[in-house]
C-alpha cells in the first residue's frame, strides 16, 4: 500500500434544478488499488462517476477532481477527452455493438487505418494481444451477441483496457453474473491490478467489497460517510454506514407455514422455440407447497430463466413431461393462458421486459390486466385507478401520483410497479426471475418483506436468484439446476452455499 | 378531441399557482405545436393583409385538410405500433377510382334514377376496398411476420398498378348528385349551432362528471378556476369555429366527418383495451407480450383500421374532386406521415396523439394554403414544409432535453 495518488476528488458539490446530488465528496484513490464505492441507489455513485467521464463537464460542478496532480478539466459533449486521459468506464448496461466482432468491436471508433482502408490484419492481431495479455478468454473473430454475458463483459475491459486506462470503473459489474463468472472477473480484476490498472468497483453486493477491494468509500444522501482499508470493515458496519443506520438482519424473518403441495413439474424436456435440436430443458423435476418460496440457484445458462418462462408459456416448446396446478395438468401457450390458469411471472429484464418506461405507473400496473376493468369499448377509469392505487398502496411504491413515467423512478420502485402489475391478477403462483437484481439495500429489504407478506396470504413463490445469500435468505427449500436438469431440492436447513455451489457445478451429484 | 384527451388523462394535480404551469409542461408537446400553429396563420395572416383568416379561406383550410387527415390519425396508430404505412396515399387513390368507376358505368345501369342509394353503395364499396386492403396488407406484416416498410411499399406498386387497370389511364367522372355532398356540402348555420351548443353542452357536463368522480374516488382534484378557465377556452373555440364558418356556407359536410372520426379514434387510444395495447406495444414490445398482449392480432387490427380510415379518405377524395385519376391520392401518405410526426408521433414508437396528428394536418395544409396566397411556387412550398417538418422535430427534441 502507497500513498500515491492518482485520484483525489475535492470537496465536489453537483446540483440539479432543486436537488443537491452531490454535497461535499472528498475521496482519494491510490495508484494501483482496488476501490469499491457503494450506496443506496441515489446516494450519488452514477453522479460521481459522469463527473469523472466527463457527461458533467468541467464548470457544471463546484470543487475540483484531481487526476495525476493536475485538475481534470473535461469538456462536454464528448466522453472521448476522458476515455484519452486514461479514464475508463464499463458501464452496467453493456455497451457493445452484438452484430460486430470481438475485434471489431474493441477497435470501433478507432480502427488502424492506411491509405484509407481499414487494416483488419493488424486490428485482429493486436485484438490478440490484448485478449492475451490480461488473459481473457474470447476469440477476436467471435460475433459478440453469440457470446455469454461474462464474455461480452470481459469484451468491454478489454476495449477499456485498449485505450490504455489509467483508471477503470466498473459501474456493478456483476449484476448480471453467475457465480462463476463473477470468480473469473474476481480474476482478471487481480490480474489488472498486477498490471498497474486502477480500479474503482461500484457494486450492491457486499461481499465482492470484501473478495476484491483494498478500501472503501461509502455515499449516503450525495456524501462521503467513509473511506475506511477493507480489513477494517465488516458487512454490518458496511451496511450500516450506507443506511445510516443498523440493519440487523437483511432478510426478514417470515410467519409462514408452508401447505400442501399445489404445483408440481415432472420430467419437463423442452426445446428453443427457434431451434428444434437445441434441448435447453431435460429432466426438470421439482414441486412447490402452497405458501411456499422456493429458490432456483444456478450459473448463468442452466437453464433457470428457460425454466421459468417455459412455465409461463413464452419460451420453450415443451416435448415431454407434465406440469401440474392443483391436480391438473396445466400446460399455457402463451402468457395471457398462464396468467389465466394463476400463474404470473415477475420477469429477469424489468427495463426490457417489464415496463414500458415512457407510459405511467397506472398504466404499467394495469397493462396486464385491462380484462378487469374494460369492455370491449371502454376501460373503467375509475376501476383501474383505484386498483392500481391500491396496489400501489399496498407495495408502498414512491411517487408523487400514479400519472409519473416509470423511467422517472429509481430500480427499486421501478421493481414494486412490476411486482404490482403482477399482483394485480392474483396470481397463485408468482415466479420471481432475480427480483432484487441491481436495487438498493433498503428497496430489497421491502421486496424481501412483501415476498414474506404474501406466502402468508397463500401465495407461492418460486424465485430466481444469482445471489445464493438471497436464495439461502429467504427459501424455504432451494432448488439447484445445472446444464438444463434439476439436481435436488435442499432443504434450507441442508443447504450451504458450497453445497448449493458444488451441485450447480456438477462438483456434486446430490 | 379536447375533452376525450382530458378524460383520459387522469393525473392529479395539487392546487397552487404552480398548478397552470404544471398543466403545461406536462403537455409540452401538445402546446408546443398549437403555438407553432398559431405562429403560422399570424405569419400569413399579416403577409395577406388579413385575407388568410377570412371565412372564405378559413373553411376552404379545413375542407382541404380532411382527405390526409383521415389518413393521419390512423398514420398515429401506425406509427405508435412502430410500424409504418406508405401505402396510404395510393389505397386511398385507389378508393376514389373504384368509387368513380362504378358511378360513371355501373349504378346507372343498374339502379338508375336512385342517386341517394347509388351514393351509399359507393360508400360501402369504397369502405369494402379499404377494409380489404388493410386485411391483406395486416395479415402478411402481422401472422407472415414481413417488415411493414416492405409490405406497404410493395402495396404502393400494386395499387399504382390497380389504379391504372381500373382507369385505363383516362380520368372517370364521380360527381353524381348525392354523392357529391360528402365533401362539398355545407350544413345550415342553425345546424352548425346546434352541434356548437351540444358540444358546449358536453363539455361542461364531461368537466363535472370527471371532477365528481374524482371526488368519489379520492383523488386529488384540480382548482375548480381551472377546469373552468380550460372549458371555457375550448367552448370559445367552438364558437369561434362556428361562427366563422357561418359567416361563408356553414359547417363543411367533411370537417364534421373527420371530428366524428377523429372523436372515436381518440376515444379508442385512450379509453380501450386495443388503443392501451397499441402504445404498449410500440413502447416495449417483449413488456407487452410478457403481459398478455396478443401482438399480432393487435397489430393486424392496426392495419384493417388503417385500411378503413384510407378507404374514408378516398371516398372524401372522390367526392371533394368529384374525379378519380390516376393520380389520385399521390403523395398524400407523405403528407400523413408527417402530420403524424409534427404532432408529436414517435417515429421510435409508443408515443402520439390523434388530437397532435390534427394539429399537424393543419399546419401542412396551412402552409400550403398560405403560400399559395402569396403566390410562392410549388418548388418553394415543398421546400418550406420540409424545413417545418425538420425544424418542429428538432425544437421538440431540444426542448426534451433541456427540461
Amino acid at each position: 500500500m502507497n500513498d500515491d495518488i492518482i485520484l483525489d476528488i475535492r470537496n465536489v458539490t453537483k446540483r440539479f434544478a432543486g436537488v443537491t446530488a452531490l454535497s461535499d465528496v472528498s475521496l482519494q484513490i491510490r495508484r494501483g488499488e482496488i476501490h469499491g464505492l457503494c450506496g443506496e441507489n441515489g446516494a450519488g455513485k452514477s453522479t460521481l462517476m459522469k463527473i469523472l467521464s466527463g457527461v458533467y463537464p468541467y464548470g457544471t460542478y463546484e470543487g475540483s477532481v484531481f487526476y495525476e496532480g493536475k485538475e481534470l478539466k473535461l469538456e462536454g459533449g464528448s466522453i472521448r477527452q476522458a476515455i484519452a486521459s486514461g479514464i475508463a468506464i464499463v458501464y452496467q448496461e453493456l455497451t457493445l455493438v452484438p452484430t460486430m466482432t470481438v475485434g471489431e468491436n474493441i477497435f470501433l471508433g478507432k480502427e488502424p487505418v492506411e491509405n484509407g482502408s481499414i487494416n483488419w490484419d493488424k486490428l485482429y492481431a493486436e485484438t490478440r494481444d490484448i485478449l492475451a495479455k490480461y488473459q481473457l478468454d474470447v476469440k477476436p473473430q467471435a460475433v459478440v451477441r453469440y457470446l455469454g454475458v461474462g464474455k461480452m463483459q470481459m469484451v468491454e475491459i478489454a476495449k477499456a483496457l485498449s485505450e490504455n486506462a489509467q483508471i477503470l470503473i466498473l459501474d456493478e459489474p456483476t449484476s448480471a453474473l453467475a457465480e462463476a463468472e463473477i470468480e473469473k472477473l474476481m480474476e482478471i480484476l487481480d490480474l489488472l491490478k498486477s498490471h498497474g490498472v486502477t480500479c474503482i468497483y461500484i457494486s450492491h453486493k457486499l461481499d465482492e467489497f470484501f473478495r476484491i477491494t483494498d478500501s472503501v468509500t461509502v455515499l449516503r444522501d450525495g456524501k462521503t460517510v467513509t473511506t475506511q482499508p477493507t480489513q477494517d470493515l465488516t458487512k454490518e458496519k458496511l451496511v450500516s454506514y450506507m443506511v445510516g443506520r443498523e440493519m440487523k438482519e437483511r432478510f426478514p424473518k417470515g410467519n409462514r407455514k408452508p401447505g400442501e403441495v399445489i404445483f408440481s413439474v415432472e420430467n419437463l424436456r423442452a426445446h428453443d422455440p427457434n431451434d428444434t435440436s437445441r434441448i435447453v430443458l431435460d429432466g426438470v423435476n421439482f414441486n412447490l407447497r402452497k405458501g411456499e418460496i422456493l429458490g432456483i440457484a444456478g450459473l448463468m445458462g442452466s437453464g433457470r430463466t428457460e425454466l421459468v418462462t417455459t412455465i409461463f408459456g413464452e419460451y420453450g416448446k415443451i416435448m415431454q413431461g407434465t406440469i401440474m396446478l392443483e391436480g391438473r395438468v396445466i400446460a399455457a401457450h402463451s402468457a395471457r393462458e398462464a396468467m389465466n390458469q394463476g400463474v404470473s411471472l415477475v420477469p429477469e429484464d424489468r427495463k426490457g421486459q417489464g415496463l414500458v418506461l415512457m407510459q405511467s405507473i397506472l398504466k404499467n400496473i394495469s397493462l396486464a390486466n385491462l380484462d378487469q376493468f374494460a369492455s370491449l369499448f371502454r376501460i373503467d377509469a375509475d376501476a383501474e385507478m383505484a386498483a392500481s392505487l391500491q396496489q400501489a398502496k399496498n407495495l408502498a411504491i414512491k411517487a408523487p401520483n400514479l400519472g409519473v413515467p416509470c423511467d422517472s423512478l429509481s430500480g427499486g420502485n421501478q421493481q414494486k410497479v412490476v411486482i404490482a402489475k403482477w399482483l394485480l391478477s392474483n396470481p397463485k403462483i408468482l415466479i420471481m426471475d432475480d427480483p432484487t437484481r441491481g436495487i438498493d439495500v433498503g428497496a430489497k429489504y421491502e421486496i424481501y418483506k412483501l415476498m414474506n407478506d404474501l406466502t402468508e396470504k397463500g401465495v407461492s413463490i418460486i424465485m430466481i436468484s444469482s445471489e445464493l445469500e438471497e436464495v439461502l435468505g429467504m427459501s424455504d427449500r432451494v432448488m439447484v439446476m445445472h446444464e438444463g436438469h434439476s439436481t435436488r431440492t435442499l432443504d434450507i436447513a441442508e443447504a450451504t452455499q458450497e453445497r448449493i455451489m458444488a451441485l450447480a457445478t456438477g462438483i456434486a451429484l446430490n | 378531441m379536447a375533452a376525450t384527451t382530458e378524460m383520459g388523462s387522469k393525473k392529479p394535480a395539487s392546487g397552487g399557482s404552480s398548478e397552470l404551469a404544471k398543466r403545461f409542461r406536462s403537455n409540452i408537446q401538445t402546446y408546443t405545436i398549437i403555438l407553432a400553429l398559431v405562429a403560422i396563420w399570424a405569419f400569413f395572416a399579416l403577409l395577406t393583409g388579413g385575407a388568410f383568416l377570412q371565412p372564405q379561406n378559413i373553411s376552404n383550410l379545413f375542407r382541404q385538410m380532411t382527405v390526409t387527415s383521415f389518413l393521419a390519425i390512423g398514420m398515429v396508430f401506425v406509427i405508435v405500433t412502430g410500424n409504418i404505412d406508405l401505402s396510404v396515399g395510393k389505397l386511398a387513390g385507389f378508393v376514389s377510382v373504384v368509387v368513380a368507376y362504378f358511378q360513371a358505368n355501373i349504378w346507372y345501369n343498374l339502379i338508375p334514377n336512385q342517386p341517394v342509394i347509388a351514393a351509399i353503395l359507393s360508400v360501402i364499396i369504397g369502405l369494402g376496398v379499404g377494409v380489404l386492403f388493410g386485411i391483406m396488407q395486416g395479415y402478411i406484416i402481422s401472422f407472415l411476420a414481413v417488415p411493414s416498410f416492405i409490405v406497404t411499399l410493395a402495396g404502393m406498386f400494386v395499387l399504382t398498378g390497380l389504379i391504372l387497370l381500373v382507369t385505363q389511364g383516362k380520368t372517370i367522372p364521380a360527381n353524381q348528385p348525392g354523392f357529391d355532398l360528402i365533401a362539398q356540402g355545407y350544413l345550415p348555420p342553425l345546424a352548425g349551432w346546434i352541434i356548437a351548443a351540444l358540444v358546449i353542452a358536453f363539455l361542461v357536463w364531461n368537466m363535472f362528471r370527471s371532477r365528481q368522480r374524482k371526488r368519489q374516488h379520492g383523488f386529488e382534484l384540480p382548482s375548480i378556476a381551472l377546469d373552468l378557465a380550460t372549458t371555457v377556452f375550448y367552448a370559445a373555440l367552438v364558437v369561434a369555429y362556428v361562427y366563422m364558418v357561418n359567416q361563408y356556407k356553414g359547417i363543411q359536410v367533411p370537417v364534421l366527418l373527420l371530428a366524428v372520426a377523429a372523436l372515436i379514434m381518440s376515444y379508442v387510444s385512450n379509453n380501450t383495451r386495443f388503443g392501451r395495447y397499441a402504445y404498449a406495444i410500440g413502447g416495449n414490445r417483449e413488456a407487452a407480450r410478457l403481459s398478455g398482449i396478443n401482438i399480432k392480432r393487435s397489430v393486424f387490427l392496426i392495419f384493417v383500421l388503417m385500411g378503413l380510415l384510407a378507404g374514408v379518405a378516398g371516398i372524401v377524395l372522390a367526392s371533394y374532386v368529384g374525379y378519380g385519376t390516376i393520380a389520385a391520392g399521390q403523395g398524400y401518405e407523405l403528407d400523413a406521415i408527417a402530420s403524424a410526426i409534427l404532432g408529436g408521433t414517435s417515429t421510435l414508437g409508443g408515443v402520439g396523439t390523434v388530437f397532435g396528428a390534427l394539429i399537424g394536418s393543419l399546419i401542412m395544409t396551412s402552409l400550403t394554403t398560405g403560400l399559395q396566397m402569396l403566390n410562392v411556387q410549388p418548388a418553394w412550398q415543398y421546400l418550406v414544409k420540409g424545413l417545418v417538418l425538420v425544424l418542429a422535430v428538432y425544437a421538440d427534441v431540444s426542448f426534451k432535453k433541456n427540461r
